[in-house]
């Protein structure tokens, strides 16, 4: 059973554990900022059309398609570690997702066939994915500076493959048709919850990285406090009723944790802690609640896992769709203002008038090498390097401090608008709880 | 229900917080207008005078373009930047050169009414700022070093 779920977590996990690698990756691969994205869609695209196929063919055959599934899908792992070009990283981490949507559904198949009870087959399997999720940039981060982005994909190999062991002799038998249809509610809340999540899983992790310069290591550290947080709200969980409750909580947690980082005083990853506490409790008790409600009372528990998973990563997808315009276009518009504020700094300090022009195009010429490799220039070093007088620290200093206002601002936006979407989600929640067949 | 009025209630004085912290705010550094006055630093010697000037005589002609000094000041960048800041703002790049060097004629007269230029070195600049070449109008200061002993102690 452990392992079972080792694989849930391991296969969900991989929808965000390239996050931190991302600026890696685009140091390799001579690709366009927004080409590079793909690297996040093609494996949740993937594995959300993939989903509800997989999951009809693990309810006939659930230990082999687990087993194909999980072979395949190390393969494919490989692949994306030793990927001569961009192009064959994407086609693998394509094939990742379909392969990673068939172990996910033959999981929850046999989870059910070796506990002997649905729901609580239907729990375990939302925690291990919850898990999964969380963990994924901090695993990702920790993996990227202590061995390099190929690791992360060259580590899931051997485990993926060692959670085989799970269905070595295993017999069952294959489940009847599914009676019923999908729970549109539970799945369009998923949905949405998933795709405001794509702020906290993924633009997070690129504000500490490339706003504000944390090393991978550090940023893949300071977001550990989801996942804690994640596991801490799902063991209280069960205690969290109704569902619908549990589930309406868990949005509203998300959303004001999303809004504060929408709205942060100071750059700086303490005044991230307090959102990303909100943020994981209401991942625990939102997404553990949706997926039972979606499979409670279903006769076919892979089928119907199947559209939960479809459900979540159509929404990771949605959610890459809707907030990377938004975020773009504000990185543009925030490093012209950042330039503009740093340029009246410059002006307007005390250094001697015959270096101002000099330090301004050192700086310039810093944001034009840092603009080509999509990075925030580190102007503060350049100015510092001109000399030790207090005036030029107190000019690194200021032009610093409208470096990190522009970074953290550029973000705002994009964190406000996954907040609405989060809120969303009550609508499909509350419907649902008001009896309404939907 | 206990659990949604709790995560409205966490919500709230989470978002509250950060709000009341200035979250609203914490943004980029407004840049000053260009058209409005500014206060007149005491020069601490002739380089701190040419460089009022020089930035009096970008305030000038970025009010009367109807942008920022910055914007003005990172136009002078290459040719290339100055060329692509006159085309967008329907102007060629004579005309841009033409508003920085009146800008700065004015400002040598403004700091010689104001007694911060005497008539001789006033003059000087005005010669100088008529003919030196595009690139380095913004950069006086350091195109004049060897005019400081003119400066009146």
């Amino acid at each position: 059973m452990p392992l079972l779920g080792l694989a849930v977590g391991i296969v969900l996990a991989d929808s965000s554990v390239v996050t931190i690698a991302l600026p890696e990756i685009l140091g390799q691969y001579d690709v366009e900022i927004e080409t590079l994205a793909w690297a996040l869609t093609s494996f949740n695209l993937a594995l959300a059309l993939a989903a509800v196929p997989a999951a009809f063919a693990a309810r006939r055959r659930p230990v082999g398609v687990f087993a194909v599934g999980g072979g395949v899908f190390a393969i494919a792992s490989l692949v994306c570690a030793f990927a001569p070009s961009f192009g064959v990283l994407i086609a693998a981490r394509t094939v990742q997702g379909v392969a990673g949507a068939a172990v996910a559904c033959a999981a929850l198949a046999l989870l059910a066939e070796v506990t002997g009870a649905d729901a609580r087959a239907a729990r375990i399997w939302a925690v291990a994915g919850i898990l999964g999720a969380a963990c994924g940039p901090a695993a990702g981060g920790i993996l990227t500076q202590l061995l390099g982005w190929e690791s992360i994909f060259v580590v899931q190999a051997p485990a993926i493959l060692v959670t085989l062991a799970a269905v070595v002799g295993l017999r069952v038998a294959p489940t009847a048709q599914p009676r019923e249809r999908p729970h549109l509610g539970a799945n369009a809340a998923l949905m949405l919850v998933s795709g405001a999540l794509v702020a906290a899983l993924f633009l997070l992790v690129i504000l500490l990285i490339n706003g504000w310069r944390l090393e991978p290591l550090a940023a893949g550290l300071a977001v550990t406090v989801m996942p804690i947080a994640a596991i801490l709200a799902a063991r209280f969980a069960g205690a969290v009723t109704p569902l619908w409750s549990r589930a309406a909580a868990g949005v509203i947690l998300i959303s004001g944790g999303l809004a504060a980082l929408g709205w942060l005083p100071e750059a700086g990853v303490a005044w991230t802690i307090p959102p990303q506490l909100a943020i994981g409790a209401g991942l625990g008790l939102a997404l553990s609640a949706l997926t039972e409600r979606a499979l409670a009372g279903r006769s076919a528990q892979a089928v119907h896992g199947g559209w939960t998973l479809a459900a979540r990563h159509a929404g990771v997808v949605l959610g890459l769709l809707l907030l990377t315009p938004i975020f773009t276009a504000d990185l543009e518009q925030k490093a012209d203002e950042a330039l503009a504020a740093g340029t009246a700094h410059v002006l307007d300090s005390e250094i001697p008038p015959l270096q101002k022009f000099g330090v301004a195009r050192d700086i310039l010429v810093a944001v034009d090498e840092a603009e080509a490799e999509a990075r925030v220039p580190d102007v503060g070093e350049v100015v510092e390097a001109r000399s030790d007088e207090p005036a030029y620290a107190a000019l690194a200093e200021s032009l610093q401090d409208q470096l990190d206002r522009a970074a953290t601002n550029a973000f705002s936006n994009s964190f406000l608008a996954a907040a609405l979407l989060g809120l969303a989600a009550l609508v499909p929640i509350l419907v649902d709880r008001r009896g309404v067949s939907i | 229900m206990r659990a949604i009025a709790l995560a409205v209630v966490a919500s709230a004085a989470l978002v509250g917080t950060y709000l009341a912290l200035g979250g609203a705010s914490y943004a980029p550094a407004k840049v000053a207008d260009p058209c409005a006055a500014r206060d007149w630093r005491d020069p601490g010697g002739f380089q701190e005078v040419v460089e009022q000037i020089v930035l009096s005589s970008l305030d000038g002609a970025a009010c009367e373009l109807g942008v920022s000094r910055e914007e003005v000041v990172l136009a002078f960048e290459s040719r290339r930047t100055r060329e692509r800041f006159a085309r967008e703002h329907g102007i060629d790049d004579s005309e841009l050169e033409r508003l920085v060097r009146a800008g700065l004629v004015r400002a040598v007269d403004d700091a010689e009414q104001a007694d911060a230029l005497n008539g001789t070195t006033a003059d000087l600049l005005r010669g100088v700022v008529s003919r030196i070449p595009v690139e380095d109008l913004l950069n006086l200061p350091g195109v004049l070093p060897g005019l400081g002993n003119l400066f009146p102690s």
